[in-house]
């Protein structure tokens, strides 16, 4: 018996695709005015889950009932009726449009006669930023808004939909603390509002921190469920992984040599100025701070991405200019970027070429491809990273996630890169995977590379890094030793204080 | 752990019948038993070596092409390059050039409108569809403003040799152009890493960049040698014509990128083979050849170029609707 | 405040006119008198209509190359029926025409939509497909301005406050255009499809719908085109509006839609067409030879789009503060 009402109920759903069964007689009962975490790996079920919320999956088995009444949500516009609205964590946004339309895209107020009621539309925007108390005005274009300041034209748009039920996903990824603190305080609004949260973070203490109650999914099924307040987090992490982690940065000790590369007063206009820092033999230097704050595109320009305005390079005490990707591949200097689909992998070639791909002017005589030899670096690779593949034609997009990921680290790989820079190795992935990603890393220092991490979790920075730069907002704030500082220091520099 | 991995999935017999380039060469089969039934004249040797010269200048842009396209490109102006390229061709052998420089500043002609067209896609990154929309219209104008209502029709004697002669009187010179060509870009594609790479541009031009290959280099070395092909087709295309107007080679793009198309190449690039296309070139050069026996009008081929293509590509889907609806 | 007025593309294209006109009217007076440019107007309407209707394509990321050779065909096909039917009424004819355009949009949209066949080839092969077809109905031959009805072609030739009736249908349509895209729930859905197809999925916006859709109204403002293209020329053949297409999308691009989808306006499109209607007029007028209008189009398409892609350069978002 509850005496609070349920707002939504999910009894015994399940969905499958080919070969995963992604949701396995889950129940999920969220409760009026409450803000319920779900909490889980990534594979776990969660964005399955929302996609089935917000209408664009139907559950194969399984009722959903809002306010309780049982409801078919077949559609996005159906789950939008039905009052529930969704917050992605890379903004559904339309750039070219104004802030007004994006809040009432899909949702225009129409006059009597059909058209649209542009002077309706404008106020009532108005009067929703107004609310959230923040200065963007309706006429802005999206195009020129930060990440922030977009998340809270999704939240606008959730509220002009008059959404009782509003799904958060990763809603602080890229705030700062200030940010999230005012985030934080337009959820409570939303409770006074009668609205009711789903709130999805792999950030735990948030967790603790802001929700009432939590489900930890696991493997496509529910594990618990209860009030935070019955739990703890210690608790939290080994529901969500199954298992107790006591040893998650496997780091061995190696020994730290000399520094083999430095930069050196690195500018580029509006993107990043006075970038000096230096990385030693065998370290890992890691590069923290809030998404957004530049170190994607400080690393893109030393791999000879994008070209900086003034600034110098030096890879083993020896000026070297990098104007293209291949400079730097020369040098030994890789880049692993984390969008790792998009910019690593060649799905349409086989696994084999995949892995060759960098290799492609070594493994060949007078640009005729060696077939010997290009069998021979797959194989090595293959066999290192554990790369399950049944026949080297394989294409590489029939490989599972984590295999595609292998294979990209693979043909980095056998470049025998010395330096190589890691962006968010280990975004997105679960907890059992990260420990590997992690055991790997400490493989290759090992192995004498030295490695550049930009990461967004502190605790993997805290725990894999030996020295940290904390940029915020374009500029190195401070270059710290890990062993000599505290999660707390770093925070508050990365915040901008 | 050592398991060596087999090259290839189990030799299954069944495998080949999926290949694109098996079911062509099944429809030429087919096309060949279906055309000689119909008409007589069709199986006669002089008859279909003397056909290839309707598609043989196209055939050697088509090769050119498909790199392009397998580079996820598309080149819409190859037709207006002939037209520029023929009156170069015509006006150097009007003003007495020797053979040699008539040659060459045809093929630089043709080299400098691909240029063009490479420069302003890579240097403005605007969608090659667009630019090339562009230069069609402006390189055909610039032979229309240079030629007028008037038109060429004398050329060194080479290139009416190459045009409309046969090598020891049986193989035409274009046609072996063409076959010759074909075994150097099949040799490139698929044998070399400048063949590795244009798939990895073509499938994924971003992780193409930052696997260190030079995309914008390539995209345009890729359009000037289109170039460079279609100037060399006109000058066999002159030289079997010997007369050149500017509206030359009229609607030859959507031809060729049929051609390519047709023969399994993926619009969107990253995927196709060289066998493919050359197929799918023989199968379209007989299609045309016997519709002409049966008297059908050239529009009428065209018309159905047009439905061949739009089919070919819209197949899959039907198949793969009806295989979901079974399910 | 000024500097973003004059900044503006409308603001530009409209200067951009008035300067030609003076300086053509320089060296030409006779192009400036009210008759002159009333007739420019004439001319301009039906590349307005099209360029109009083929912004909402272009809007979603696409391109209807086949316009002309639908325009071609239907205006054909009407002629053809006119024929042997003169007596029929006036309004049959045009509204016969829209629908065979409509049917021929329709094939378009649904293989595109239905059939997953790229716009490229699917466009360029009804391109050729819909221009063979003239040939196949009408045997090769014209149909001459003695055989059509009085009726049939003096029509447009109306005058209204001056202007041709044809000029007002491209007025009307511009209205209806205008209203479309700017105060529907469809025409604000058309410009988030073009801006971000994979959002407008999330939005619940059915892409294949307004695949279908844009491709309808391209076809069907091409269908009435036949009928205008017919009737002001005077003759049906299949040589009618060869190559127009690329002219219709020169004038979107100069008009700043852009090719990337999502952006544009309707008043910059009028405009657009206006200016490069205006140029093809002006050509003969400074006694240029009309063989020099084909390379002079295809220069502008890339002028244009050159312009447009530097301005449309999504400035790098700035990550530092103003004050470092």
């Amino acid at each position: 018996m509850f005496l609070i009402p349920m707002k939504l109920e999910l009894t015994n759903i399940s969905k499958s695709f080919p070969g995963i069964k992604a949701l396995n007689n889950v129940n999920f009962y969220l409760k009026q005015n409450s803000v319920h975490g779900l909490i889980g790996e990534n594979g776990a079920g969660k964005s399955t889950l929302v996609k089935i919320l917000c209408g664009v999956y139907q559950p194969e088995e399984g009722k959903i009932k809002i306010n309780q009444k049982e409801v078919n949500l077949d559609n996005p516009k159906v789950s939008l009726r039905f009052g529930i609205s969704a917050i992605h964590q890379e903004p559904v946004m339309f750039d070219e449009l104004t802030v007004m339309e994006n809040i009432f895209i899909g949702n225009h107020i129409i006059k009597k006669n059909n058209f649209i009621d542009w002077n309706q539309m404008t106020k009532k925007s108005d009067e929703v930023l107004a609310a959230l108390e923040t200065n963007i005005k309706s006429s802005d274009k999206v195009k020129s808004l930060s990440i922030a300041q977009r998340h809270i034209v999704q939240i606008s748009r959730s509220l002009a939909q008059d959404a009782d039920i509003v799904i958060m996903d990763e809603p602080t990824a890229a705030l700062s603390q200030k940010e999230i603190q005012e985030l934080y305080k337009i959820i409570t609004n939303l409770q006074k509002q009668n609205k009711s949260i789903i709130f999805i973070s792999h950030k735990l203490d948030e967790i603790l921190e802001i929700c009432d109650e939590f489900t930890v999914l696991r493997d496509g099924g529910v594990v618990s469920a209860d009030l935070i307040s019955n739990t703890s987090k210690n608790e939290l992490i080994s529901n969500m992984v199954g298992r107790q982690i006591n040893q998650i940065f496997p780091k061995k000790k190696v020994e730290i040599g000399n520094e083999i590369f430095v930069a050196e007063n690195l500018f580029k206009k509006t993107q990043f100025k006075d970038i000096s820092f230096n990385l030693k033999h065998k370290e890992i230097l890691g590069f923290y701070g809030l998404i957004g704050s530049g170190r994607t595109e400080i690393m893109k320009t030393i791999f000879g991405i994008n070209k900086f305005d003034s600034g110098k390079l030096f890879f083993n005490d020896q000026h070297v200019h990098i104007k293209k990707p291949l400079d730097a591949i020369n040098l030994g200097i890789v880049y692993l970027s984390e969008e790792r689909q998009n910019l690593g992998l060649t799905g349409t070639m086989s696994v084999k070429d995949n892995l060759n791909l960098a290799m492609l002017e070594k493994n060949s005589n007078y640009m005729i491809v060696d077939e010997l030899k290009n069998l021979t670096t797959a194989q090595k690779y293959k066999d290192k990273l554990n790369i399950k593949v049944s026949y080297w034609s394989q294409l590489a997009q029939n490989l599972s996630g984590g295999n595609q990921q292998k294979t990209v680290i693979g043909k980095w790989l056998a470049t025998k890169p010395k330096i190589i820079i890691l962006d968010e190795p280990t975004k997105g992935i679960d907890v059992g995977s990260k420990s590997a990603v992690h055991e790997f890393m400490g493989e290759l220092v090992n192995e004498g590379m030295s490695i550049i991490m930009i990461s967004a979790e502190l605790p993997e920075i805290m725990g894999m890094c030996d020295r940290v730069a904390v940029v915020y907002k374009g500029l190195i704030r401070k270059i710290l030793d890990v062993s000599e500082t505290s999660s707390e220091e770093i925070l508050s520099y990365a915040s901008g204080e | 752990m050592n398991n060596k991995i087999l090259l290839n999935p189990p030799k299954n017999i069944l495998n080949i019948f999926y290949k694109k380039e098996f079911i062509l060469f099944l429809v030429l089969i087919l096309l060949i038993i279906f055309n000689s039934q119909i008409s007589p004249y069709f199986l006669d040797l002089y008859n279909l070596i003397d056909s290839t010269f309707l598609f043989s200048e196209k055939a050697i842009i088509a090769l050119s092409m498909t790199f392009v396209i397998i580079a996820r490109q598309i080149d819409l102006s190859v037709a207006s390059i002939i037209a520029v390229s023929s009156c170069v061709l015509g006006y150097t052998t009007s003003i007495g050039l020797p053979t040699f420089y008539v040659i060459s500043l045809t093929l630089f002609s043709g080299g400098v409108c691909g240029a063009f067209n490479g420069f302003i896609i890579t240097r403005y990154a605007i969608p090659s569809i667009i630019v090339t929309i562009g230069t069609m219209s402006l390189f055909r104008g610039l032979a229309y403003s240079f030629l007028e209502d008037q038109y060429y029709n004398k050329f060194p004697d080479i290139v009416v040799k190459l045009g409309s002669d046969y090598l020891f009187g049986y193989i035409p010179y274009s046609f072996l152009t063409f076959i010759i060509l074909t075994l150097c870009f099949a040799f490139v594609l698929h044998k070399t890493i400048i063949g590795k790479r244009i798939f990895a541009i073509g499938n994924n031009p971003d992780a193409a960049k930052y696997t260190g290959i030079d995309v914008d280099k390539y995209t345009f070395v890729l359009f000037t040698m289109n170039g460079i092909f279609s100037a060399l087709a006109s000058i066999f295309l002159s030289g079997r014509l010997s007369s050149v107007r500017p509206n030359i080679a009229f609607g030859w793009e959507l031809q060729i990128i049929t051609m390519v198309v047709f023969g399994g190449v993926y619009i969107y690039g990253g995927s196709g083979s060289i066998l493919g296309v050359f197929i799918s070139i023989i199968i379209l050069g007989m299609l045309s050849f016997g519709l002409g026996l049966l008297n059908v009008p050239g529009v009428g081929i065209i018309i159905f170029t047009g439905l061949l293509l739009i089919i070919s590509i819209g197949l899959p889907s039907v198949i793969k609707y009806f295989r979901n609806q079974n399910e | 405040m000024i500097l973003k007025f004059i900044k503006n593309r409308d603001f530009i294209l409209f200067t951009i006119i008035f300067i030609i006109l003076v300086a053509v009217g320089i060296s030409n007076p006779n192009f400036v008198t009210l008759k002159s440019l009333s007739d420019v107007l004439t001319d301009t309407s039906i590349l307005i209509i099209l360029a109009l209707s083929q912004m909402i394509v272009i809007l979603i990321r696409a391109i209807d190359l086949s316009v002309a050779s639908n325009l071609a065909l239907s205006g054909m096909l009407i002629s053809l029926l006119s024929q042997i039917y003169p007596d029929l009424p006036l309004i049959f004819f045009i509204l016969l025409s829209c629908g065979i355009g409509t049917l021929l949009g329709l094939f378009n949209g649904l293989v595109i939509a239905v059939l997953k066949v790229p716009f490229i080839v699917t466009t360029l092969g009804t391109l050729s497909i819909y221009r063979g077809l003239i040939y196949f109905v009408s045997d090769g031959k014209q149909v001459y301005s003695h055989e059509f009805s009085d009726s049939f072609l003096s029509f447009i030739h109306v005058r209204f406050l001056s202007l041709t009736s044809l000029f007002w249908f491209a007025v009307c349509v511009f209205i209806i255009i205008y209203i479309l895209l700017n105060y529907t729930k469809f025409g604000r859905n058309i410009y988030a499809l073009g801006g971000n197809p994979e959002a407008a999925k999330y939005i619940g916006i059915n892409e294949n719908r307004y695949i279908i859709a844009a491709y309808v109204l391209s076809g069907f403002f091409a269908g009435l085109c036949g009928y205008l293209w017919v009737a002001r020329y005077s003759v049906a053949s299949t040589q009618i509006a060869i190559g127009f297409e690329l002219t219709v999308i020169s004038a979107c691009v100069v008009g700043g839609i852009s090719v990337m989808g999502g952006l544009g306006t309707v008043t910059g499109c009028l405009l657009g067409a206006l200016l490069i209607g205006l140029i093809r007029n002006a050509l003969p007028a400074i006694d240029i030879s009309q063989f020099w209008q084909l390379a002079i189009s295809g220069a502008i398409i890339l002028i244009a789009i050159i312009i447009n892609t530097k301005t449309e350069q999504r400035k790098e978002k700035s990550i530092m503060l103003e004050k470092d």
